[in-house]
């Protein structure tokens, strides 16, 4: 079974934010709430890196071990989605989640916050696929339309990668084997450059 | 005996109560009918359903992949 996961080429990123434009047109994301974001270090600076950064589908999702009320659920292909039935906005997920994935609509009095609201993978939620229940409150399921997040489809530089794990691990790989150097530099050879037989 | 008493003057009379059974009939149909309105508009999947794998290697996919490994 093909486990959907996102992976960031941080030496192709180029701060574009059009994954985080095509996220917010596409699910018809409010004010205020980004599911995606683009990260940047060493702003300006020799060595500046940008990564686009989402929920990233944890396998042991530690937003869905805070639940208090369990609406979230991991499908067969690794997705982990959430029921705005069942949440009840009391942002234990915010504080479990070590990417900030969780967004809330609201900042009111008494810590009110609204539904949480986060990247589904393009893959809807609880209501029947392709709904306008589904549309409404969770944004379009290109998953189910035989399609990937659009955010990946849409990346300029092919920096975010989305689909099957172990396709899109194995594209990257090619990439790092042809630069033989950056952030996840591949093998022994990068590390010891040719002093080293394999 | 026990029958005897129960049919004794004191026996409260029982048409007073009348109207909690029609009360009753009354709730239940409209349980009924509320449940019969909400079928249809009940679009939330099972959950077996909402947990079925979604990701399909279509062509569309599979032309990503192609032209991500450039």
């Amino acid at each position: 079974m093909a486990r959907m996961k996102f992976l960031c080429d941080a030496d192709r990123c180029i701060e574009c934010n059009a994954c985080v434009t095509a996220c917010k047109n596409e699910h018809e994301v409010p004010w205020g709430i980004n599911r995606r974001r683009v990260v940047t270090i060493n702003d300006g600076k020799p060595g500046e890196r940008s990564v686009s950064m989402a929920c990233m589908h944890c396998t042991d999702a530690p937003c869905a071990s805070v639940c208090p009320v369990s609406c979230f659920y991991t499908t067969a292909d690794a997705v982990v989605l959430h029921s705005k039935d069942l949440c009840i906005g009391c942002g234990y997920c915010f504080y479990a989640c070590p990417f900030g994935a969780p967004q809330y609509p609201k900042t009111g009095n008494f810590g009110s916050r609204g539904k949480m609201d986060k990247c589904t993978y393009c893959a809807g939620g609880p209501e029947a696929d392709n709904t306008s229940a589904e549309l409404e409150k969770y944004g379009r399921n290109r998953l189910a339309e035989g399609k990937l997040p659009l955010c990946a489809e849409m990346c300029s530089t092919k920096a975010l990668l989305a689909g099957d794990g172990d396709i899109i691990a194995s594209i990257y790989k090619e990439r790092v084997a042809k630069r033989g150097y950056g952030s996840g530099a591949w093998g022994w050879k990068v590390a010891y450059k040719e002093t080293i037989a394999i | 005996m026990t029958s005897d008493t129960k049919k004794g003057p004191d026996r409260p009379d029982e048409s007073r109560r009348t109207f909690l059974r029609a009360g009753l009939v009354g709730a239940t149909a409209t349980a009924v009918g509320a449940g019969a309105v909400a079928t249809p508009a009940q679009a939330t999947e099972n959950d077996a359903d909402k947990k079925k794998a979604r990701y399909q290697e279509s062509a569309h996919v599979k032309k990503y992949y192609q032209t991500n490994r450039y």
